[in-house]
Order: structure tokens, then sequence, then C-alpha cells
């Protein structure tokens, strides 16, 4: 919505170049796997980009001004699905791993109806419990979901064009990451969409002011459905790649912790921002997650997070986090402009 | 059959009678003005049509449709929109972007074209952003457009709550106390901008303390006290009608 009434014109380099950084540090990312076969390096970036789809998802409903504390929930759903259909079942990848989201859609829609005319905190706690429910569910729905064991997955089958075998998931990781790569780049397209769109205000009225909203004819339930649900799906087809990518699925992949990680990712990097700070929190802090997991510390991660989040919520207002450092960076220190500061309101 | 028509409409919270059998016809294009003591359930009568709370007895028709009972947003969408008493605005939003999340009535594409940004999208976009600047304009907000909305002075957030509404395309318009705490210059530019949206064929239904107000904008005036309607008619003969002295001044014991 900033743009309104503030055109740019094609010589604002003070647009331009912030953003080409940003294309540069893009196009380099796509050819890591081209200069490293390193299975920690390439398969922790696909990891973090698994996860920063599931971080996006809880930005999106987090517009609708809901707490959406289940949203491992999805991904284990997803994952689930996607297990159940190829190893159980024995369907082919693809139309599985299609089904998969549209399934964690689904059921996402089917909850939301349910708890999203009351939302707020209901819907928090609602979403909390879901987690716990998938969970317990897989565990003791043996004959479907084997338990505790598990299910062991296949990688996808090789992509074949014109006798060649143009992919091939079991010989590297590349083709996992270039996957992710994918699926990363249409939940940010559709997500940027929603957040131009007349779907993004909206969501921002539901959030900002719902008796307002309503009575500007805007049908809360509505929009914080279509929110949910459209976290649903994407969070559901991260947690069949992931499923696919690690070849195995338990009930423990998906718990209460990963829900709450997904939280603060998202709080950390920004959750004015629908696409950069989702994944910049997921880039930096799943990692530094992954680094102090491996330090003999018992709840050091834990600490450490929960800090961050205090600090983040007292210090950065509104939804700003890391990502809007980035833009501080450029107007504060590269062009040093002078902000324009208005009265600011008594308290 | 009237324009919007309130027939025998009770609201009970509890044992607390708020709204006692109130019958009320509003015509198209009328400026009703709302008087009463606090407490008299002028604020409860104007949730009540706007869908905030449903009557707990009798029906309430627009346009010879029944609207009680409907949620706020439908009730929205045939065309009555409200303000609110106290500054309810989008909190961190500026002027410009409240308008735009308010437009949503506005709009006559649907999500989807808005989604894949199409060609009618794009257009109705621009006519919808031209109609945010020109009511801007009509309530001397042009100036103020990029700034924090609740960075405005109190007066001039009662204005924007009103563009707000109007943004919505409202046919009959409902203001809870427009002018509470504005001097009396402030109040008579608002006085003079509820005859400029009448005169664009806007119903307007208006609460008011302010009687000068009231005298120089209303059509008709009724006055509800305990619940109950107990004047209805010209802005001057209610004045002075005594069973409204009565309830707001009380009655003289000798």
């Amino acid at each position: 919505m900033k743009h309104y009434f503030k055109k740019i014109s094609l010589l604002d380099y003070k647009n331009i170049v912030p953003k080409s950084v940003i294309g540069l540090f893009i196009i380099l990312i796509l050819l890591i796997p081209v200069f490293t076969q390193s299975v920690v390096i390439v398969s922790t970036l696909t990891l973090t980009g698994i996860w920063a789809v599931a971080a996006m998802g809880f930005t999106l409903v987090m517009r609708t001004g809901q707490w959406s504390l289940g949203q491992s929930a999805f991904m284990a759903l997803g994952g689930y699905t996607s297990a159940i259909l190829t190893v159980q079942m024995g369907l082919p990848f693809w139309p599985s791993f299609f089904i998969s989201g549209l399934v964690s859609g689904l059921i996402a829609l089917l909850i939301g109806m349910v708890v999203l005319r009351v939302g707020g905190v209901y819907f928090a706690i609602i979403t909390l419990a879901m987690g716990e429910i998938v969970r317990i569910i897989a565990l003791e729905w043996e004959p479907v979901t084997r338990g505790s064991r598990g299910i062991i997955t296949s990688a996808p089958p090789p992509i074949v064009l014109w006798g060649h075998e143009l992919v091939n998931f079991d010989t590297s990781l590349a083709p996992y990451f270039y996957f992710m790569i994918c699926l990363v780049a249409v939940t940010a397209v559709v997500f940027w969409r929603i957040g131009e769109s007349r779907l993004g205000r909206t969501f921002y009225g539901t959030a900002l002011n719902p008796i307002m909203a309503e009575h500007q004819g805007i049908y809360l339930m509505k929009y914080r459905v279509i929110a949910f649900t459209v976290a649903g799906i994407f969070t559901g087809y991260a947690g069949a790649l992931y499923t696919h990518f690690l070849q195995v699925i338990t009930p423990f992949v998906f718990g209460f912790w990963q829900s709450i990680q997904i939280t603060i990712w998202s709080i950390i990097g920004g959750i004015g921002s629908l696409i950069g700070g989702p994944i910049l929190g997921t880039a930096l802090l799943y990692n530094v997650g992954v680094y102090l997991g491996r330090t003999d510390i018992p709840g050091l991660q834990a600490f450490l997070f929960g800090s961050i989040v205090v600090i983040v919520i007292m210090f950065l207002p509104q939804g700003a986090g890391l990502v809007d450092l980035w833009k501080l960076f450029w107007t504060k220190i590269v062009w040093r402009e002078k902000e324009y500061k208005t009265d600011e309101p008594e308290d | 059959m009237s324009y919007l028509e309130l027939k025998n409409v009770s609201k009970h919270f509890g044992r607390l009678t708020a709204l006692d059998d109130v019958s009320l016809q509003v015509e198209k294009g009328e400026i009703l003005g709302i008087v009463g003591p606090n407490g008299s359930g002028k604020t409860t009568l104007i949730n009540v049509i706007s869908g905030y709370y449903s009557p707990t007895q009798g029906t309430i028709a627009f346009e010879g449709k029944k609207i009680s009972g409907l949620r706020p947003d439908k009730i929205a969408k045939r065309g009555i929109v409200r303000t609110f008493q106290s500054n309810v605005l989008y909190a961190g939003t500026t002027v410009v972007e409240s308008m735009m999340i308010s437009s949503y009535l506005q709009y006559k594409t649907n999500n989807w074209q808005s989604f894949l940004n199409t060609k009618a999208w794009k257009k109705d976009d621009e006519r919808a952003v031209g109609r945010v600047v020109e009511l801007l304009k009509m309530l001397d907000l042009q100036n103020d457009m990029n700034l924090p909305a609740d960075g405005l002075s109190h007066g001039y957030q009662r204005l924007l709550g009103i563009a707000m509404s109007l943004i919505a395309n409202p046919s009959v318009l409902l203001l809870d106390e427009p002018t509470t705490g504005m001097s009396h210059k402030e109040a008579m530019f608002v006085v003079d901008k509820i005859k400029k949206i009448s005169e664009q064929g806007i119903t307007v239904i208006l609460i008011e303390h302010n009687m000068k107000v009231l005298m120089g904008v209303a059509t008709r005036v009724i006055c509800l006290s305990f619940g109950n309607k107990i004047a209805d008619g010209l802005p001057e003969e209610v004045m002075n009608k005594q069973e409204v002295v009565e309830a707001y001044l009380g009655t003289e014991i000798l």
C-alpha cells in the first residue's frame, strides 16, 4: 500500500540499488550447488528453505491478527499424506505430492471455519491443541501411520525427458535444493500477490480493528479462513518435501517445539513483511539453532531464542523485525537520509 | 413503506432495558437527529441498526427488506454504514492507508481479479483511489494523506472516521456524535460537511448533544429517554416540548 501517491521513477536509484543487491544475493544462493557438492551446506540450505515456507505461512495468518501456534501440524499433515499415499498405497510421487498440500489445506479450511468465528486467544489455544492431536493420531493410528516407527519414504523418481535422465534425486542433493527453491518461489509469488492485492489490505483491516472492519463490509471469518487455508496448503507442501528429503517421517519430527520455532523465526524476521521477514528470520535462526544444538549445553537454544524474541518485541515496534534493519541500513547508513518526523501522539 | 423502518424494537441486556419498544420511520434524504440524556439508548439504537447487536424484539427493515439479525458486514453491504463514538481507527496506518482498507465496498471487482492483477482490477483500483482523494479533499484532509492516522488531532480523527465511512458507499450514514470534543468553529465545519453529504443523496442519522449543531443541520429530531421515544418532530418543536426539557433537566419540585 505504500506506493499509493508516490510514483517511483525509473531513475530512483535509492530503490533500485538495494533491490539489485538482493537480486545478486539470490543469484549467488541459486548457484551454490554448482560450486559445492558439500552435503552439509546443500542440505542445511534445503531445510532452511523448507522451514522458511512454514514461517511464511505463519506470517500470513498473523497478517489477519491470529496466532496460529500449531503450524508444524500442517507440515505433519502434508508429510504423512504424501508418505501414506506413496508408501502405504503405492501411488506415484508427483500426484501424491500434489495431493498432500491440498489435504493439509482442506483440514485448515475445516478447522478454520469452526474456530475462526471467534478467533483471538481461542484460536491460539485450539491450534496449539491441534498440533498435539495430529501428533497423537500419528502415534496411535498404527495400521496407517505405522505408529512410532514412522514411515520410510523414498526419493522422488528421476525425471526423464526424451530418453535422457535430466534429474536424479538419488545421486546428488542439488535436485532437492532446486525443488526447495521452486517451492519457496511459488509461495513467495502467491504471498506477494496476496500482500499487494485487496486481500492483503483486508487482512490488515481485520487484524488492526476487527469491529471497524466488520462495519465496513468485511466478513472477518472469510478472510481469516482464506489466510489460514492458503498457509495450510503451502505448509503442507513444505512438510511433504521435508518428508521426501529426509526419507522418513515419524510423529516426533513435527511437534510443539517446531511450531514454537516457526513463531520465533517469523517474529524475529519481522511479521510486517510477508516474504522477506520469515525467510531472513529462518535463514539466520535455523542455522544458529542447528549450530547451538551441537553444543552440549542443554536449553541454550531456547534461552537465546527467547531472549531475542523479547528484545525484538521490545525495541522494534509494530511487527518490525530484522528485515526492517535492511531498509534502515540503506536509508540511514548508505544514503544518510534524515527522516521527516511527525508529532507523536500524547498518551 | 418507509426507507428505513424500525418496528417495536426492544433491546435488553439481562434485566436492563436499553431500548423499549421504539418505532421509527426514516425517509430517504432526511437528516435525522437523535437526542437524549446520557444512557438513554442513543448509541444502542445505532448499534442495533448497524447490526452490532441484534434486537431482542421487533424488526428493522431497510428498503422493504428485513435487516435485523444480519451480521454487520451484510448490513454495511446493503448500504448502512456507521461511525463510532470514540476515535476508532486502524492503528499504525497512515490516513491514506486507513482509507484504502476502508474502501473494501468501493470495488466492483472480486478478490481473484485483484489477486491476478487484471485490467479490470487496475481500472477499479484507480477509480477507488480517485474517490479516496476526492473524499479527503472534501473533508479537508488532503494535506495529511501520508501522516499516521493516530497522530492527527482529535477533530481531524473524527473527520477521518466520517471519510472512512463515506468510502464504503453508504446510502444511510449513521454518525455517532461526530462533533464531540470540537470547538464551535470545528463543529460548524462538520455541520457544513454533513449538509454536503446529504446533498449527495445520502440519508444521515446523527446522535448529537450540541443543540446548536442539531438545529442547524437536522430536518427532524427524535428524543430518547430511558429507551423510550418521547418526542419526534421538527427540531424547534422537540426542543421546546415539556417532556424533553424534563428528561434533560428534571422536573420542578414546588
